[in-house]
């Protein structure tokens, strides 16, 4: 097993050591395996897969440093990558988290050299990161993009330590551009240098030398004063870069689908997941270095156009599962069945699982105890299956692993007995007890009995709880027509389902209308329109244009939205929504914007080249400034998109005309992954770079025929004045802040008036309300390719919903309502998050409450709150616990 | 106090404190036995009475983990 | 809640509140430990216990 998260969970042999198979001796394992499960005859095997499409995502390798002579990576013990110090800072690791330094070592060295070297363990006080091993460089590498990760895991890597090893741990960073693009991870940076106090280096160090007796590192750089700086730290973490593995460009060639030179997927900005070969789609790093959320967005993205491409043959080759018709218990004394598992040795290494058993036996209503030696198994469920209809039990009882992973599993064993699933409680003797207690067989035995006596208890109460069925509008509300709606409405329409944009304004295109080209050059206008052709030629989606939504009922599955497009209104009923409101640039209120015309934001310069503007060409300097109100105290975010847009205006500017002066004033060049590519041709092209303190911004004075622009220039270390005709503002993107729409869906919104996603990391195109789902840069400013990205992949998710619209069920485990309880007091009303429940309006019990089961998420917080004992948790209701605490009190 | 008297009746909420538990589990760490474990889908779930009572069932201590 | 378990001569340091992510096993060693120290050092738990005689 390489790492402890494989799926699936499961031991291999490595055939290039083990002695069966190189010399056919030992053996040990197939004798010691309880379960038999080792077959030393298994050879590889080449199956044959028929598919319609492939989703190509191979990832990458972290860069070996060892070819870097002068961080010494290979030679000196406390230099490491961050990959190992990743490892070295989990709670799983070698050291249990805890950093010390020759980390390299094993925890016990067996050679004599190694065990010299580990009496010199301590903790680190002062820790190195170094930036950009192995990206961003042409000199010892040839890696000439930047790996979009590094800053921002090196800050994490910082942060972390920091917080274990507690005040006296010194960290910095040495870094060239501290790229933190990413959503949240501006304030990330800011706050690990001001509160957390991580030092923050600008300079690239040139050479490591190590102390002979101590180990300890002296390190030599140039500071930004140009002052050659000497210092020693305990530790070296080299945050090494992003790379395609040559094994990865060998089956990419065999695929026959395009590289870039660095061996990235060659793909259009408005197709970002589709390879040059039609039918193989592409995701993750291998699609351009990014972090997680951006490889998720991409992963659902290729399933989209994989499902776009294979719409027509959808659902043409699904097998029915027979379901087996359920007993009816109700009313029958309860017969409950408890199964031990012995989880090989994992629990019967230290519960005595045959003792638990004898014992559970002795248990009210306990009528048949088993233990079994793996209870997940086929075989063991098979048994588990007749066990239960020969024995006519009615309440199952498993000691075992976690619920959280394996409830599913055995539920469907009880399906498949005839049991309603919800007659089922799971313990954790696993997990919670033989694991964390190996050294105390004893008490982990009382503690497995305590554990049992309680489940059984709590599954004597347990009832069949019924699973409503939900019903599916399986049509779509697209909110926003720009170019992450228009995406995510044309996926689902091809997809098969009706589909209506709702657009404020009276065309469709937004934002991405003002833009000029993408940076990869293509032409954004001409993309747009081929889009909405599309859109208006399908008959499946319908536009609405110069419309407002008003009102909007109702949940997943059956939304009811109200629209107004001039005076008229109309309903329309949807099962899903997608909210892609965008964002657009803000007005700059510093650098004399507004009061002369040759003043303008990034987007008036794609103006005048949109329209060719002659008058361009006459100008003899043009000048850019960046983070215009972005990453300042008011705006605290990183606009992502404005380094690269600049930089590429700044090469259109000196091609048509190679004698102008080009400046562009920066604080941090953001030109992440193969973008570096375009900042690097700049420099190469003459652009002139000019980094900026943010409490040492550029002034600017109108003058009649120059703009004058003063600052310190970071080379020299002296003030310079740029004279120029043309100042280009890098305005930051703002958000709509639609508190409206997003109270419609009950949809949060952060700070700064972005949409706030289910997980920031795991659902980046929905939202933790069901049925809603999110895309563009209404969830955070993002370039054309990630717009297009995320409308996919919100279309992905969206259709995972629709396409199963006739199997959709609430969960059994919901809150109820006692109506002739209930005092009508509203606090579960008021209490709710989720707006389950609600009034009664008409009927016999008007005034009552009432819980909606498609909204109910089973949290409890009614049934706690409510002071009539009315409401009622099925599956953790208040008997059960209380039967659960009554079980612990026993005197056994 | 004998090493197995102490009785601690944890609440731990399904998606939070529980998941810590089986991380602890999966990453095998250890800690004293003196927990028992009562799965709640969220600390919401949690009333004043469960509290009362465990105490009355003879608990030593009461531990609510969101 | 402690107000009134105190009132009712439960020591505070029986009855205890955190905040745990999944993904803090550490944390959670961590407190189960200190609560387990705390428990041990006030010895059994006597008042309000149910008498079974």
């Amino acid at each position: 097993m390489e790492y402890p998260q494989a799926v699936p969970l499961k031991y291999g042999i490595n055939p290039e050591v083990c002695l069966k198979l190189t010399k056919d001796k030992c053996g040990t394992c197939e004798e010691v395996c309880p379960a038999n499960a080792i077959d030393y005859t298994q050879t590889q095997e080449t199956i044959t897969l028929d598919a319609g499409a492939i989703i190509f995502s191979p990832g990458f390798k972290p860069f070996d440093p060892s070819k870097f002579d002068n961080y010494q990576y290979v030679n000196y013990p406390n230099v490491i990558t961050s990959m190992e110090f990743e490892r070295i800072l989990s709670a799983s690791g070698p050291t249990m988290g805890h950093v010390t330094t020759f980390p390299k070592l094993p925890a016990k060295p067996k050679k004599k050299k190694d065990k010299l070297l580990a009496k010199k363990r301590k903790s680190p006080k002062r820790i190195a990161w170094f930036q950009c091993v192995g990206s961003r460089d042409m000199n010892k590498c040839d890696n000439p993009y930047c790996s979009s990760v590094c800053c921002m895991y090196a800050v994490k890597e910082a942060v972390i330590a920091k917080e274990h090893a507690g005040g006296d741990l010194d960290c910095s960073i040495f870094f060239m551009d501290m790229r933190t693009p990413g959503k949240e991870f501006e304030k990330y940076y800011q706050n690990a240098k001001d509160k957390h106090g991580i030092n923050f280096i600008r300079s690239k160090v040139h050479s490591v030398t190590e102390d002979l007796d101590t180990h300890d590192l002296q390190i030599r750089y140039v500071d930004e004063l140009g002052q050659i700086v000497t210092e020693v730290y305990d530790m070296i973490v080299l945050s090494v870069g992003l790379e395609i593995t040559p094994e990865t460009k060998e089956l990419a060639d065999k695929l026959g689908i395009e590289m870039t030179a660095n061996g990235f997927c060659k793909t259009d900005s408005f197709e970002p997941v589709a390879t040059s070969r039609d039918g193989i789609y592409v995701s993750g790093v291998f699609n351009n270095p990014k972090d997680i959320p951006e490889s998720v967005l991409d992963a659902s993205a290729a399933a989209s156009a994989a499902g776009d491409a294979l719409s027509e043959v959808r659902d043409t080759m699904t097998k029915q599962v027979a379901t087996i018709p359920e007993t009816n218990v109700v009313g029958e004394r309860p017969n409950i069945g408890v199964f031990i598992c012995d989880c090989g040795s994992n629990i019967k290494g230290v519960v005595d699982c045959a003792h638990v058993t004898e014992y559970a036996k002795s248990l009210p209503y306990v009528t048949f105890a088993d233990e079994n030696m793996y209870a997940c198994s086929q075989d063991a469920q098979d048994k588990m299956v007749e066990q239960i209809k020969e024995k006519k039990l009615n309440r199952i009882v498993l000691a075992a692993c976690t619920p959280k992973t394996h409830e599913p599993l055995f539920q469907e064993t009880l399906k498949n007995a005839g049991l309603n699933k919800y007659l089922f409680e799971m313990t954790n003797i696993r997990n919670h007890n033989s694991w964390v207690h190996k050294n105390n067989p004893e008490l982990a035995t009382q503690k497995a009995k305590d554990l049992v006596r309680m489940a059984v208890a709590k599954a004597a109460l347990a009832e069949p709880l019924k699973e409503e069925k939900i019903d599916v509008n399986a049509s779509v509300m697209v909110v926003g027509g720009g170019l992450a709606g228009l995406t995510a409405a044309k996926s689902l329409a091809t997809q098969g389902y009706d589909t209506h944009i709702i657009e404020k304004k009276d065309q469709l295109g937004g934002e991405a209308l003002k833009l000029f080209k993408t940076a990869q050059g293509e032409d954004v206008g001409e993309k747009v329109a081929e889009l909405i052709g599309a859109i208006e030629a399908n008959e499946k989606i319908t536009v609405h244009t110069d419309t407002t939504l008003e009102k909007v009922e109702g949940f997943v599955g059956n939304f009811k939205s109200l629209l107004k497009t001039g005076d008229k209104t109309c309903e329309l009923e949807h099962g899903v929504a997608v909210l892609a409101t965008g964002a657009k640039s803000s007005e700059p209120t510093e650098y004399g914007f507004g009061q002369d015309d040759r003043i303008i934001t990034a987007l008036g310069l794609d103006k005048r080249l949109k329209e060719n503007d002659t008058q361009l060409d006459a100008i003899n300097s043009a000048v850019f400034i960046q983070c215009v109100g972005s990453r300042e105290t008011d705006r605290p975010y990183c606009s992502r998109v404005c380094c690269t847009h600049s930089v590429d205006n700044a090469i259109l500017l000196k091609t048509r005309k190679p004698s102008m002066d080009v400046f562009i004033l920066y604080r941090d060049i953001r030109t992440y992954g193969e973008r570096e590519l375009l900042y690097k041709e700049a420099r190469e092209l003459g652009v002139i770079f000019i980094r900026y303190e943010v409490d040492k911004k550029p002034v600017v004075v109108i003058e009649k025929d120059k703009i004058k622009i003063s600052l310190n220039d970071h080379v020299l270390n002296q003030p310079v004045t740029l004279e120029t005709d043309l100042l280009t503002l890098a305005a930051a993107i703002v958000p709509r802040k639609d508190e409206k729409l997003a109270n419609f869906f009950k949809v949060p919104l952060n700070d700064e008036g972005f949409f706030i996603e289910k997980h920031a990391k795991l659902g980046p195109a929905e939202f933790a309300t069901a049925g809603v789902f999110v895309a563009g840069a209404g969830h955070y400013p993002k370039p054309v390719n990630e717009a297009i990205t995320q409308g996919r992949a919100a279309a992905s998710r969206a259709a995972t919903l629709l396409s199963k619209k006739d199997n959709l069920f609430t969960s059994g485990t919901i809150a109820n309502v006692n109506v002739e309880k209930c005092s009508t007091c509203g606090v579960c009303i008021s209490i709710c998050p989720y707006s389950a429940p609600r009034f009664i309006t008409e009927g016999r019990f008007e005034g009552k409450a009432d819980i909606n089961a498609v909204l109910c998420k089973g949290c409890g917080l009614c049934v706690a709150s409510c002071r009539s004992g009315a409401l009622h948790l099925r599956g953790f209701d208040t008997n059960q616990i209380f039967s659960q605490i009554f079980a612990l009190g026993e005197v056994v | 106090m004998a090493d197995n008297d102490t009785k601690i009746v944890s609440f731990l909420c399904n998606w939070c404190s529980y998941g810590a538990a089986d991380l602890a589990g999966v990453s095998r760490m250890e800690y004293p036995a003196d927990i028992r474990v009562i799965r709640i889908p969220c600390t919401g779930r949690m009333s004043p009475k469960f509290i009362l009572s465990a105490f009355r069932e003879g608990a030593d201590a009461v531990w609510v983990s969101g | 809640m402690g107000n009134l378990l105190e009132h009712m001569g439960i020591e505070r340091d029986r009855l205890h509140f955190s905040w745990i992510s999944s993904a803090e096993a550490t944390k959670f060693v961590d407190v189960v430990k200190e609560i387990s120290e705390k428990v041990r050092a006030l010895g059994p738990n006597k008042k309000l216990v149910k008498d079974y005689n």
